[in-house]
């Protein structure tokens, strides 16, 4: 089981909204929801690579005059349905995700990479090319929201929820990942096990 | 990091500044009908520092452009000065309409004869749209994403765009001018492409 596929979803439950608002909010360790033990890290024998990433969306909207929208909360007299989340990777200290003034921003709107997808909420990104976690390297990925109304004064379960795709390439496998970096290949399990077919047919 | 997915989104919400989002209370724009905002220093919603743009060393390639679907909303491309999508007689024109290029794909149909403040919640939109071939930004332009309302959008409105763009840097913006020249379109996987073949090459 040198390569995984592997999952980790975060549901903010329990949390009191307005400790959220305008606060990047680590998904692992924030103290938000469900967390894990100690920061996510990659070992020297470990290779990560982020396939995809997504959080609870939210919808603009025109004139609304419902009180409950597509599973999001509306309040009366608000335009935007939902928690207004967006989502940002970063490694070590640096944030993938920037502005085009080169400035950090709070990453992927939930709108455009919506967690559940939904016939509603298809979603306009892809996280392509991927993102590389490298061995040694510390990773994080944080939640920001906005809108306090779009969520319950004590968040309910699945009112603001996170979600990432990743594969861990273990040993060996990490080894031919790093490979495949230098040679501009793109990790992928595919291409992992293209190399070591060549390996074996070179011998 | 020498290629990165990156992503820009601008609404129109009340309490929206320079650097910050704010809450879902309406508000946020006032915007006459067939008048075009620029989405990153338009001086309304949430904008950027300053104009967009590519020093010599990067590379952009924009993917994808979406828009809110209600309230006639259209979303258009400049680079330079020349706007990108433009009518068959060679004039302009207010870009991709959000009914064709929705944000979020799946939001809710605007109701027929209601100027588009109505929705039918129950309907989606989706993408007639794909922003295939991609644009591409040259190193040293400047580029701009332009919103247009066909009715206006009044203070009660909420709307919203969508950017999507792969950000080459450093030796891999030097590899997408490259393909350029060569008249091999510019992604991901035929810059690993030119890397592969350069290593090879290094190598016999």
């Amino acid at each position: 089981m040198a390569m995984r596929s592997q999952v980790y979803e975060w549901d903010c439950a329990g949390a009191t909204a307005t400790a959220l608002i305008g606060t990047k909010t680590s998904i692992f360790i924030g103290g938000a929801g469900n967390n894990i033990t100690k920061p996510a890290e990659t070992s020297a024998t470990q290779f990560i690579v982020i396939e995809d990433v997504g959080v609870t969306p939210s919808e603009y909207l025109s004139n609304s005059n419902i009180t409950a929208y597509r599973g999001l909360i509306l309040a009366s007299g608000n335009e935007v349905a939902g928690p207004r989340a967006y989502l940002q990777v970063t490694i070590n200290t640096t944030d993938y995700f920037l502005d085009p003034d080169g400035i950090g921003s709070d990453g992927v709107p939930g709108t455009a990479a919506p967690y559940p997808k939904s016939t509603f909420f298809q979603g306009n990104f892809n996280l392509y090319p991927d993102v590389y976690v490298l061995p040694g390297q510390t990773f994080d990925i944080g939640v920001t929201c906005y809108n306090v109304s779009g969520l319950s004064g004590t968040v309910a379960k699945g009112e603001l929820q996170a979600f990432v795709k990743y594969t861990l390439y273990d040993g060996p496998d990490a080894l031919i990942a790093n490979k495949l970096l230098e040679m501009g290949v793109s990790v992928n399990p595919g291409n992992v096990d293209w190399y070591k077919r060549s390996l074996l047919s070179g011998q | 990091m020498a290629m990165r997915s990156q992503v820009y989104e601008w609404s129109a919400v009340a309490g929206n500044s320079a650097r910050g989002r704010a809450s879902g209370a309406a508000g946020g724009t006032t915007l006459a009908a067939d008048t075009d905002l620029s989405i990153f220093i338009g001086g309304q919603g949430n904008n950027i520092t300053k104009p967009a743009e590519t020093t010599a060393t990067q590379f952009i390639v924009i993917e994808d452009v979406a828009c809110s679907p209600q309230l006639e909303g259209a979303v258009q491309v400049r680079i330079n000065t020349t706007d990108y999508f433009q009518n068959p007689d060679v004039t302009d024109q207010a870009g991709v309409p959000g009914l064709a290029s929705p944000y979020p794909r799946g939001a809710p149909l605007p109701k027929a004869g209601a100027l588009g403040n109505t929705a039918d919640v129950s309907t989606s939109v989706l993408p007639s749209f794909t922003l295939y071939p991609s644009i591409y930004v040259l190193p040293g332009q400047t580029f701009d994403v332009l919103y247009r309302s066909g009715v206006g959008v009044a203070t009660s409105d909420a709307v919203a765009c969508f950017v999507k763009y792969t950000l080459y840097d450093g030796p891999d913006a030097l590899i997408a001018n490259k393909l350029l020249e060569m008249g091999i379109t510019v992604n991901p996987n035929n810059v690993d492409w030119y890397k592969r073949s350069l290593l090879e090459g290094g190598m016999a």
